[in-house]
């Protein structure tokens, strides 16, 4: 670097400095200690517990996280198993085609989220649906999609799988790649098949990417807001309610700023707990 | 090598490659149902739809529907919203990462390693965390409330466009900007003749990553921007959703609108989106 | 041009120290090499010298003007980078135009240098096109065109062959050796590369370990190494070294045996010597002057462990019972085989001393490094 040139770094780096200070680091803090005050009472007034006592009590939030976590335990698994297939058989050189299969599985990461959440309170429509016809058409009868939880939470779930599992198949093809191929060759030639090849040569070259697929898809899971809005409006019931729109509506409906952020940082620590616990079980000391 | 691999595995390979390319291509086509059958809803009635058959084809009612659509709701006005501020924060979030990515690269100073390792925290902490407090700032405070500025000024902060230039830059020769330093030009120029041009092709995936995700945003804008007139698409759609007094057909137009672009958009820029998503994501 | 004078010169990163106090004169239109083990702080002390690097006591003056706080561009200085560093975006002329437009001279004037420039590193037909559409080798003329148009006082270049292919470093050897008579300019260059340094450098700077070892022209650094490290560090293959003890001293004659040898030899030295017996000393022997020759005086038996024959030349790894065995460099159709029991002769005059904290015990110089340096240069070491 340039000596005798203090300032221009600062120079350089100001803007981000400026934005990060006033767009993330005041309210990181704000919002914190918004969480320790009762922001019904006016003025607003400092309790310590008043918001996040309220959280384990509150039966409705429970329940939003309750439903938050069938997600992250059920459908993050099932996608991240599915992404790696996809990925594998992307990369195999048995595959013909393969810009087709990608444009296929990789389209969905540039739809918004509003716009297929609508796709798909349409085709999972209980009464006119297209799914619901096509299982019609093979004889097997309606499925209350958005009229019972279970299908309720089975439809975002399966909405989630089809937008995200090209976003994670992508970080997890780079991955493989990366992988010499080399190792591959000298395995051959010690006779090893395509399946044990899978199992110990690139699975456990795979495990810092999936964790990191894994850890940005919990963030991504506990942050749910977009399409359970649009495709259930968290029903029925409060079924398919996530945390985060439980924020919501604390925080933008009720207008109880407290309560909301004591919730957001609630997300907050429950995602830095549960990445640490996956980064604990895969035992990864990688830096991915 | 070849052929002793095919003479190890012979028939395993044949059946390996029908069954593997048979099963992607059901994958492929479950995938693309959803963006077929959502040009097909497009353009249908509502009567149709609800006809309860399967539509398998393209109906003639697409432009009825579009009509019917402005006529609820200038969804052509929220498109070029979304655009507006899509660009906007695509422009200057690009400018604000790429100067301080540049900064966290290439000089060594007081407070570098903290703000980096600051940048990192922040891409574990979940944008939501401070919706409810950036609200209260920028838009009680600094009364910011239905204005593109508004929406636009968070995604200028983003601690994943910084860190993705900071790993861009790095892997340029730091001899080449040091050449030019003994050249005689200023950090200015350096960094606008020499470095910029050099990373052109990671800034593009960048920037497609970050206008994507403006385009997405649906919790901030839906918080910020408050009239029909200034909502961006996924805000107008959502709007509609909740009527529920929009037909089918013509939200499906809507959605045909929001989506078709950016999917022709991939078709032709693939390599660069995937290449953008794996660098942010390993690098 | 201009001569580089360099005082107590100090650089450290953190708690680790680079540069330990540098004191070196570069004189006017001089060829230095920095050579040294890698890490040493050849690079840094050339980037402080560039001003590529703060420098964090001690003064460098470039042309009699202190230049610690100039900032690199004033400081009328070139620099070639081992990676070339060119301008991957823009044509050969475009990067040997970048500096000169920076410095606003008059549109003729670049083009100018630009032509003469190109014509100097046959470069002319190469000027419209992109680095990479260039050999390694055009590419390391076009950075070396780059620092000539500047016209600078003091050309640096950092390892500037070592991305070059044997045979490439050799004619390029040959070019920049041609361009120093042709620029008459002042250049400095690092290398780890000892041949490049002794065929190149009017002087050698030969630093270990942040400090200088030693600074003299090749032939004294050869032949009057100032202590065991240069000695060892210079020439190839490596100097043998043997542990010996004093076992009579009379005057400038010190003689001294070891268990390498038959019998007691004795050393002429430059000055009177005052070695008590039982001193222990190093005695190294160039593996050049350990040859199969009757008329030599003194001689070291051993069984043959490895011949390589390098074509001219033969090097023959003696083994003779001690850890490591003794190098002969003899001639390459030396009639011996693996397992032969063989005598290498060598004379007394070609052995150099060193005490055990490895400085050397000055000798009078043999009567053929005599010749080649001057009667003077015996007073060197
Ligand atoms: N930016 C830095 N931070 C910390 N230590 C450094 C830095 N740059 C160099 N060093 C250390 O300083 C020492 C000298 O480095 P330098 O590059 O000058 O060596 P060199 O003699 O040029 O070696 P080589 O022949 O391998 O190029 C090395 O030990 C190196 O590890
Ligand atoms: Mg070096």
């Amino acid at each position: 670097m340039s000596p005798k040139n203090r300032i221009t770094p600062y120079a350089f780096i100001a803007p981000y400095l400026i934005a990060f200070g006033c767009l993330w680091l005041i309210p990181i803090i704000y919002s914190f200690s918004m969480s320790f005050f009762n922001t019904r009472a006016r003025p607003w007034k400092f309790d310590m517990l008043h918001n996040w006592g309220r959280l384990f009590e509150d039966a409705l939030f429970l329940a939003t996280l309750k439903n938050t976590f069938l997600i992250i335990l059920v459908q993050v698994p099932f996608m991240l198993a599915l992404a790696v297939i996809f990925a594998v058989f992307l990369n195999s050189k048995l595959l013909f085609l393969k810009g087709i299969y990608r444009f296929a599985i990789f389209a969905p990461i540039v739809v918004a989220d509003a716009a297929y959440a609508v796709i798909f309170r349409l085709l999972f429509n209980d009464d006119f649906g297209f799914v619901n016809q096509l299982l019609n058409a093979v004889g097997i009868a309606d499925i209350a999609w958005t009229g019972s939880s279970a299908g309720a939470i089975a439809l975002i779930s399966i909405s989630l799988t089809w937008r995200w599992t090209g976003y994670n198949a992508v970080i997890i093809l780079a991955g493989l790649q990366s992988i010499p191929k080399d190792i591959y060759e000298a395995s051959e030639l010690d006779g090893a098949s395509r399946f044990t090849q899978f199992l110990y040569i690139t699975l456990p070259n795979l495990k810092p990417v999936i964790l990191l697929c894994l850890v940005l898809s919990t963030f991504g899971t506990l942050q749910l807001f977009t399409e359970p809005t649009l495709l259930t409006e968290g029903g029925p019931g409060v079924s398919t309610t996530t945390v985060a729109m439980y924020m919501y509506q604390q925080g933008f409906k009720s207008f109880n700023f407290g309560y909301g952020s004591a919730i957001a940082y609630f997300i907050v620590f429950i995602g830095l707990g549960l990445s640490l616990i996956q980064f604990k079980l895969l035992g990864s000391k990688s830096d991915a | 090598m070849r052929s002793a691999t095919k003479r190890l595995f012979p028939k395993a390979d044949r059946w390996a490659k029908i069954s593997l390319n048979f099963f992607m291509l059901i994958v492929a086509i479950v995938w693309l149902t959803p963006l077929w059958m959502m040009t097909i809803y497009a353009s249908h009635d509502d009567q149709m739809i609800f006809s309860g058959s399967i539509i398998a084809h393209h109906g003639g009612q697409f432009l009825e529907n579009f009509a019917e659509l402005q006529s609820k709701q200038d969804f052509v006005r929220a498109i070029i919203n979304s655009v507006i501020v899509a660009s906007a924060g695509t422009f200057f979030g690009l400018v604000v990462s790429s100067l301080a990515g540049y900064a966290l690269a290439r000089f060594k100073f007081a407070g570098a390693k903290a703000i980096f390792a600051m940048i990192i925290f922040i891409l574990a902490v979940p944008g939501i965390a401070i919706v409810i407090p950036e609200y209260v700032i920028l838009v009680r405070y600094m009364g910011l409330s239905n204005t593109y500025f508004g929406v636009v000024l968070p995604y200028l902060a983003n601690a994943l466009g910084v860190f993705f230039m900071r790993q861009t830059f790095l892997a340029l020769p730091q001899e080449i900007m040091e050449a030019a330093y003994l050249d005689g030009a200023s950090e200015l120029r350096i960094f606008a003749k020499i470095a910029l041009p050099l990373v052109r092709p990671a800034m593009a995936s960048l920037a497609i990553i970050l206008f994507i995700a403006c385009w997405n945003d649906y919790l901030w804008p839906l918080l910020v921007l408050t009239t029909e007139a200034r909502q961006t698409a996924p805000i107008a759609l959502g709007r509609l959703v909740g009527l529920n007094t929009v037909a089918w057909g013509p939200m499906m137009v809507g959605v045909t609108l929001m989506t078709i672009p950016f999917v022709t958009l991939f078709l032709l820029l693939q390599r660069q989106i995937v290449s953008g998503i794996a660098n942010g994501a390993i690098k | 041009m201009a001569n580089v004078d360099i005082k107590e010169l100090r650089k450290n990163y953190g708690a680790l120290d680079v540069i330990k106090g540098i004191n070196l004169s570069i004189r006017e239109k001089e060829f230095t090499c920095f050579l040294g083990p890698s890490g040493c702080g050849k690079s840094t002390l050339l980037r402080m010298i560039a001003g590529l690097e703060d420098i964090d006591e001690g003064t460098l003056a470039i042309g009699n003007k202190v230049m610690n706080d100039v900032p690199a561009a004033k400081r009328n200085i070139s620099m070639v980078f081992q990676s070339y560093a060119l301008y991957p975006h823009m044509t050969v002329r475009q990067n040997m135009e970048f500096g000169l437009k920076l410095l606003k001279l008059p549109k003729e004037e670049i083009e100018l240098r630009i032509s003469e420039t190109a014509q100097i590193l046959q470069l002319t037909p190469y000027l419209d096109r992109l680095p990479k559409q260039l050999s390694g080798g055009q590419r390391q003329r076009v950075a070396i065109g780059r620092a000539i148009v500047k016209r600078p006082q003091v050309f640096l270049l950092d390892e500037p062959l070592s991305n070059l292919d044997a045979a490439l470093r050799v004619s390029m050897r040959v070019e920049l050796a041609r361009l120093h008579e042709e620029l008459d300019a002042t250049m400095i260059y690092v290398t780890h590369d000892q041949i490049e340094a002794m065929t190149l450098a009017d002087r050698v700077v030969v630093m270990r370990d942040g400090q200088i070892e030693q600074v003299g022209t090749p032939l004294e650094l050869l032949h009057s190494p100032k202590n065991l490290f240069v000695a060892q560090f210079i020439g190839s293959p490596k100097i043998n070294s043997f542990d010996v003890e004093v076992v009579g001293n009379h005057g400038t004659q010190v003689t001294v045996t070891g268990q390498a040898f038959s019998k007691p030899l004795t050393v002429e030295m430059a000055n009177a010597a005052n070695l008590s017996s039982g001193t222990r000393l190093t005695l190294c022997l160039r593996p050049h002057r350990l040859r199969n020759d009757t008329n030599l005086e003194h001689q070291i038996t051993g069984t043959v462990q490895l011949i390589e024959r390098l074509g001219s030349e033969s090097l023959i790894h003696l083994d003779i019972g001690l850890p490591d065995p003794v190098i002969s460099s003899s001639e390459g159709t030396a009639p011996v085989r693996r397992g032969d029991q063989i005598s290498l002769r060598f004379s007394a005059q070609n052995c150099l001393l060193f005490d055990t904290q490895g400085a050397a015990l000055p000798r009078k110089l043999p009567a053929d490094a005599q010749a080649l340096m001057g009667t003077d240069a015996q007073h060197v070491a």
